[in-house]
């Protein structure tokens, strides 16, 4: 449609041209581990990352979708970065300190309460499931099989677009599969330069298609049911990733773990 | 006296696309009632006739209403005994009439080779026929003495009461965008929410999830309807406006169908007209100073995360 048609539909005297029109929004969610372990190169290099990430993601939303963004940080507390999700255009990254224990159950069940139209997701405008990025570098000091319970139990997660990136050798590939649903879409960084780009790449890769039309491309007739979508979603996200762990670029620099 | 009107937009990504539009709407008003009825074809492969399923599920729910107030003495002495019931009732005929016009309409139609061409056998024969016509469904009833509505799956109620507020009686489905109940569940009596009102609605309002996902917040979503109650004075000019805005709506917003259709009590909407309007000047109060609240809430939250940035980074480790 051209400007034209669009100028066609407005008028001075159209009072309800005072209702504006939202685009179709989408919400991604990063779950970050903040333990003691996390101190050093490890969250140096997340903290840059997340701060050369956010100019990237909101590319991402320019086209149609108005993406939001939540931090949740996880150590022997949890914390939101803001106490609700945040426009891509007015979020600033806060450089996160490192200490404590990894209480990644609780993060799980505060996750749970927040995917809700009462609480996180209450935009009208919400067209697409949610995004979520959970980052950890060790094993859950806490019961994590409860939290997840309770976060499987939450129809919002269970269509989410989920990934997670273990940071080091620590982190469990097994576990962080529980999570995600799919070893597909579970990373390892195990250096500074991985780690920088695996952030960066998946972030971007899984917004990308997270906010893509609810209709996939598809030569029958008909679009796909939400189920086949959010399916095919999380396949499509696991082969790129797959494609970005396997290409030349990837980085092959010295491990967090030598010299730790 | 009552009135109304209704309007279906065919979605942007419907029209760019080469689809039908699933959804449809309608309205009828007698002079002891009327009532506004949307439906929202689910679209997707395997519901690939619920274009015909929203249209059918319209219909034999303007001819039930229709037959319950046949005898409207009746009817409306049994409804203020046990409202319930008599809804459940409503929603039970509902159903039943729109599986048997769907069975005889798929009797009528068999499946064509080219609807054949986009599944195997196997995957044909799995699915139940009713599937095939799964749709949404939101009716509204507004009377003398008393009004209702009912819900099955995705869409908005809005109420306009008597002190000119909007409200949306039934609570939305907790479920990511198109996970929807439907008229073709097999336990779809069970799905179906509810509401009554003895009070006098001056007006009330069905839509397709198409509308309320092109807003920003329910606030705005519900000062949308009170403008629109603003301007039924006027209908006959007023309705176009609506129209121009639900299609900049589905081309500017989520860009779904979106079907709208709403009744009122014309004698209520003349009587309250300056308190309407009265509201819609305290809407665009509240309205301005959400907006604020806003910005000083980002602000004071930059602020605080700009603060924390300053305090020293080391702490002890203990993982």
């Amino acid at each position: 449609m051209n400007d034209e048609f669009e100028k066609s539909l407005d008028f001075d005297d159209d009072p309800l041209n005072a209702m504006g029109v939202s685009r179709k929004s989408l919400v991604i969610f990063f779950l970050i581990d903040t333990s003691g372990s996390m101190k050093g190169t490890k969250m140096g290099e997340l903290n840059t990352a997340m701060e050369e990430l956010m100019p990237e993601i909101r590319r991402v939303g320019e086209a149609d979708t108005d993406v939001k963004v939540a931090v949740l940080t996880f150590a022997t507390h949890l914390a939101w970065m803001y106490p609700e999700p945040i426009s891509i255009e007015e979020f600033e990254w806060s450089r996160l300190s490192p200490s404590g224990i990894t209480n990644m159950g609780a993060a799980f069940e505060e996750l749970a309460i927040r995917l809700s139209r009462n609480s996180f997701l209450n935009s009208p405008s919400l067209s697409f499931a949610p995004v979520i990025f959970l980052m950890t570098d060790g094993y859950p000091s806490d019961d994590y099989k409860r939290g997840l319970k309770k976060l499987s139990e939450n129809s919002w997660y269970r269509h989410g677009l989920k990934v997670a990136l273990g940071i080091g050798k620590e982190a469990n590939d097994d576990m962080l599969a529980e999570f995600t649903g799919t070893s597909d879409t579970v990373v390892h960084a195990y250096s500074g330069g991985q780690l920088a780009q695996l952030i960066k790449k998946i972030a971007v890769t899984s917004s990308q298609i997270g906010s893509k039309s609810m209709t996939l491309s598809d030569d029958t007739s008909g679009e796909l049911s939400f189920e086949d979508v959010s399916e095919s979603k999380q396949k499509q996200l696991g082969e790129q990733i797959q494609e970005i762990v396997n290409s030349q670029d990837y980085p092959k620099d010295i491990p967090f773990d030598s010299g730790w | 006296m009552f009135d109304g009107f209704n309007y279906t937009v065919r979605g942007e990504s419907h029209i760019a696309s080469g689809k039908v539009c699933q959804d449809w709407s309608d309205f009828q008003s007698y002079e002891n009632y009327a009532v506004a009825v949307v439906a929202d074809g689910h679209g997707s492969k395997k519901h690939f006739r619920s274009d015909v399923g929203s249209k059918l599920a319209v219909k034999v729910t303007l001819k039930t209403i229709n037959n319950f107030y046949h005898n409207a003495n009746e009817f409306e002495k049994s409804f203020v005994k046990n409202p319930k019931s008599v809804i459940t009732k409503i929603q039970k005929y509902i159903i039943s009439y729109w599986n048997k016009e769907v069975s005889w309409y798929h009797r009528s139609n068999p499946v064509t080779d080219d609807e054949k061409k986009a599944f195997t056998e196997d995957e044909l024969k799995a699915i139940r026929m009713e599937s095939i016509y799964g749709t949404t469904l939101i009716a509204v009833v507004i009377g003398k003495d008393f009004s209702f509505g009912l819900q099955i799956g995705d869409g908005s109620l809005v109420v306009l009461t008597d002190d000119c507020e909007t409200e949306m009686p039934i609570d939305g489905d907790e479920n990511p965008a198109n996970l929807t109940a439907s008229m073709c569940n097999s336990n779809a009596i069970s799905m179906f929410n509810l509401f009554y009102t003895f009070n006098k609605p001056i007006a009330m309002f069905v839509s397709t999830d198409g509308l309320y996902t092109s807003f920003g917040s329910t606030d705005d979503f519900l000062d949308y309807h009170t403008i629109i109650a603003g301007q039924l004075d006027n209908i006959r000019d007023f309705k176009e406006v609506v129209l121009r805005n639900l299609t900049k709506r589905t081309k500017y917003g989520t860009q779904d169908d979106i079907s709208f259709s709403c009744v009122f009590d014309t004698e209520l909407i003349n009587e309250n007209l300056p308190a309407i309007r009265n509201q819609i000047q305290i809407n665009n109060r509240r309205a301005a100073m959400r907006k604020a609240e806003h910005a000083a809430r980002i602000k004071k939250m930059k602020a605080k995360q700009a603060m924390l940035r300053q305090q020293p980074e080391d702490e002890p480790s203990q993982n």
